[in-house]
């Protein structure tokens, strides 16, 4: 059986391409043209995937979001323009995996799904509990964290921190997601924290902290563990 | 009048009665202690002497009672027959009358003397209250801060209540809470008339208050009352005229300047409105006919290009629109940033993160790492928007990745006050006349043939001076280019941490 996308866009055309480029590569597609219609949709069948574009007609989705969050897990993938940073941010906080911003290429938007798809596919099989990419290494279960072949020593907070973008892995981690977990609610506008520990991390973890393999940062949103 | 100085402020009828009582027991028990020394005649000097120093300290009313008091004294106590209020002698007499001229005499000058001392004084206050406010008004920036320091003044010179109402922006006065209807009639009034009002003005001499305009007909700014006043005070009126048109002079300079301000605010976004036409004509048209070719060409003309060349159109139809895609931006965020009002979302940021993050973007047009970057590590945190930095990094980059193919050094650098990130190439130097236009949006260095980033330097420069920094270029000895963007380093770093 093959995966199911539902791609929520208001713009025509944009809609078509999605739809052919997302059927030529085996997905089956539905399409909704504003929020009401994708709510209507959701409540006859679940597709695995949701591509909602910000700026419909009928509001900018954040309901949508909390609504699908309160039953479902699967992945939301947020079509976003440049001027739309502050409701991206917001749906990303709200429980949404990822974003592209406008305008995107089709390779863009298919390699976003898979990474979406396979973290869906690792969240049902219990936690991320490891997490290998070249020369990284990190076990959550054993507190160990590896470069190069060489144990690393984090403080507690720096494992925190590493820990809470292994669990997402591939996908974007929002300032805000990081410093309640990590931090506290009470923290959220502390951002320096994370600048500050992001590059202690950086400076233990990466090869050259200029250039992060690792330690990828979305300028303006927050942060994302590389898994590719 | 409002008593302007303390020492003419009435003194309380018990101390001036008991100054008069005081001054008529001295005399007389003066008068006794030298009974056996000395004559009537100098007895009575006694009297005469304090008779003079209550006239020339007390008002003509109790100056003139102690006369009365002290010729009564005298002529009980010393005049023969003593103890009786009888006069034996013709010249005693006279003597008690002549005494009793001097007191009112000297009473009535010393009266007229203080009465100029006083009016001189009042006026001296007067002109200071004036320099004062001229000085206050001078440095006052709207038209709250003249409504306050006008009330003040008035309050200080007027008994009152005053009143200040001035002109809203609505064309409406705007009065305070709890003021009379009667008052603002006349307020109203005074405003259609642009003329003075009230007792000793001619106009509306039954009134008690006086009413004053600020400004003159055509350049109204609101208008003034003060209550309670009388038509013989001439100087006073004349002084909250000069109070008044000294505000109305601050006020009329307030409105003139935030005209001004408008209407330059109005050319900015002119010229922001023309430099996104000039975008469109210059930047957008180009591309935009390169994709309308491609995409008809392949449309129409499919099945008798080869495969290469439907591929080579496809190419430049994708490539012509990202381009498009990059000036529309950077126009935007032009915009953006030269709309004044809109404000920078500044948060504590890192430099090294910033760098990172551009990089990683770059790498995908700069697959054979022609970039070397170069960042200290520890770099102190910065106050910045991340999104406008990484956009002027990105730019800045793009350029030099274009216009030059050798190696491009991207250094970032700290002071104890200072951010500096340069961007540094081989290629052909810029000429040092086109240093200043070259941030101007739309005067690019064309002679490489290339298309530039649009408005990308222009949208740098923007970016830089909106983070209260600066972005700079010089050639670089041995060729090339070498931009510098520079911002200043908050020196209260953020530190603390509860785990």
């Amino acid at each position: 059986m093959s995966l199911r996308v539902l791609v929520v866009e208001d713009d025509r055309e944009i809609r078509a391409m999605m739809q052919s480029s997302l059927s030529v590569e085996g997905f089956e597609v539905q399409t909704a043209v504003s929020v009401s219609e994708a709510s209507a949709l959701l409540r006859h069948s679940l597709p695995d995937v949701i591509v909602l574009d910000l700026g419909l007609p009928d509001g900018d989705g954040i309901e949508l979001v909390h609504e699908i969050r309160k039953h479902h897990s699967m992945p939301i993938l947020v079509v976003s323009a440049r001027h739309q940073e502050v409701q991206k941010i917001q749906l990303l906080d709200a429980g949404a995996d990822d974003y592209l911003t406008k305008p995107f290429s089709v390779s863009e938007l298919l390699a976003r799904i898979r990474v979406a798809l396979r973290h869906r596919g690792t969240a049902l099989a219990a936690a991320v509990t490891v997490h290998e990419l070249e020369d990284l290494r990190v076990d959550l279960t054993l507190r160990v964290v590896q470069s190069r072949g060489e144990t690393l020593h984090l403080t507690p907070t720096e494992f925190k921190l590493l820990a809470r973008l292994v669990r997402s892995a591939g996908r974007v981690v929002t300032h805000r997601q990081l410093l309640t977990d990590v931090w506290g609610p009470e923290f959220t506008e502390h951002t320096h924290y994370l600048r500050l520990y992001m590059g202690q991390l950086r400076a233990k973890i990466e090869r050259d902290p200029a250039e992060p393999r690792h330690l990828l940062t979305e300028t303006g949103v927050g942060y994302r563990l590389a898994t590719v | 009048m409002k008593a302007p100085a303390p020492s003419v402020s009435p003194k309380p009828p018990i101390v001036t009665w008991a100054t008069v009582f005081l001054l008529l027991a001295a005399a007389t028990a003066g008068g006794f202690l030298l009974d056996h020394h000395i004559s009537l005649t100098s007895q009575a000097m006694l009297y005469v002497l304090v008779v003079v120093i209550a006239s020339y300290t007390l008002s003509l009313l109790p100056s003139v009672l102690c006369a009365l008091g002290a010729v009564t004294a005298f002529n009980f106590f010393f005049v023969p027959p003593r103890w009786t209020f009888e006069v034996a002698n013709q010249e005693h007499l006279i003597a008690l009358f002549t005494m009793l001229l001097v007191a009112l005499v000297i009473s009535h000058l010393t009266a007229g003397l203080r009465r100029k001392t006083d009016l001189a004084r009042l006026n001296e206050m007067r002109a200071r209250q004036l320099q004062e406010l001229a000085t206050n008004l001078a440095s006052a920036s709207s038209t709250d801060e003249v409504s306050v320091l006008g009330q003040e003044a008035l309050d200080a010179a007027f008994d009152g209540p005053n009143s200040v109402a001035l002109l809203q922006s609505n064309e409406s006065l705007g009065f305070g809470p709890d003021l009379e209807s009667s008052v603002k009639d006349g307020l109203q009034s005074c405003m259609r008339e642009a003329a003075v009002l009230g007792p000793g003005t001619g106009r509306w001499p039954g009134l008690n208050a006086w009413y004053l305009p600020l400004g003159t007909k055509g350049q109204m700014n609101g208008a003034v009352c003060i209550q309670n006043v009388s038509a013989a005070d001439t100087v006073g009126r004349e002084h909250a005229q000069a109070l008044c048109a000294l505000l109305a002079q601050t006020l009329w300079r307030i409105k003139l300047s935030s005209a001004m301000m408008a209407s330059q605010a109005e050319t900015q976004r002119q010229q922001v409105q023309s430099t996104f036409l000039a975008a469109i004509s210059h930047d957008l048209r180009t591309p935009l006919a390169a994709v309308v070719g491609a995409a008809s060409s392949l449309q129409t003309q499919r099945n008798k290009l080869s495969a290469a060349e439907q591929d080579r159109l496809l190419g430049s139809i994708v490539s012509e629109a990202s381009y498009l895609s990059t000036v529309t931006e950077n126009t935007l965020q032009l915009v953006q940033l030269t709309n004044a009002s809109q404000k920078l979302k500044r948060d504590w940021e890192s430099m090294e993160e910033i760098v990172g993050a551009v990089l990683a973007r770059m790498r995908l047009r700069d697959p054979s790492h022609r970039i070397k970057s170069k960042v200290p590590n520890a770099l102190p945190l910065i106050q910045a928007d991340p999104v406008l930095l990484a956009q002027l990094i990105g730019n800045l980059l793009d350029n030099a990745l274009k216009y030059s193919s050798d190696a491009i050094e991207l250094v970032v650098s700290a002071t104890s006050d200072e951010m500096q990130v340069s961007i540094k190439d081989r290629g052909e130097a810029i000429p040092v006349e086109m240093h200043k236009g070259i941030f101007e949006p739309y005067s690019r260095n064309d002679q490489s043939g290339q298309r530039g980033a649009g408005l990308g330097l222009a949208l740098c420069r923007a970016i830089a001076t909106s983070h209260g920094g600066s972005l700079t270029l010089r050639r670089r000895s041995g060729g090339g280019n070498s931009f510098t963007f520079a911002m200043p380093i908050d020196p209260m770093q953020p530190t603390g941490d509860p785990l």
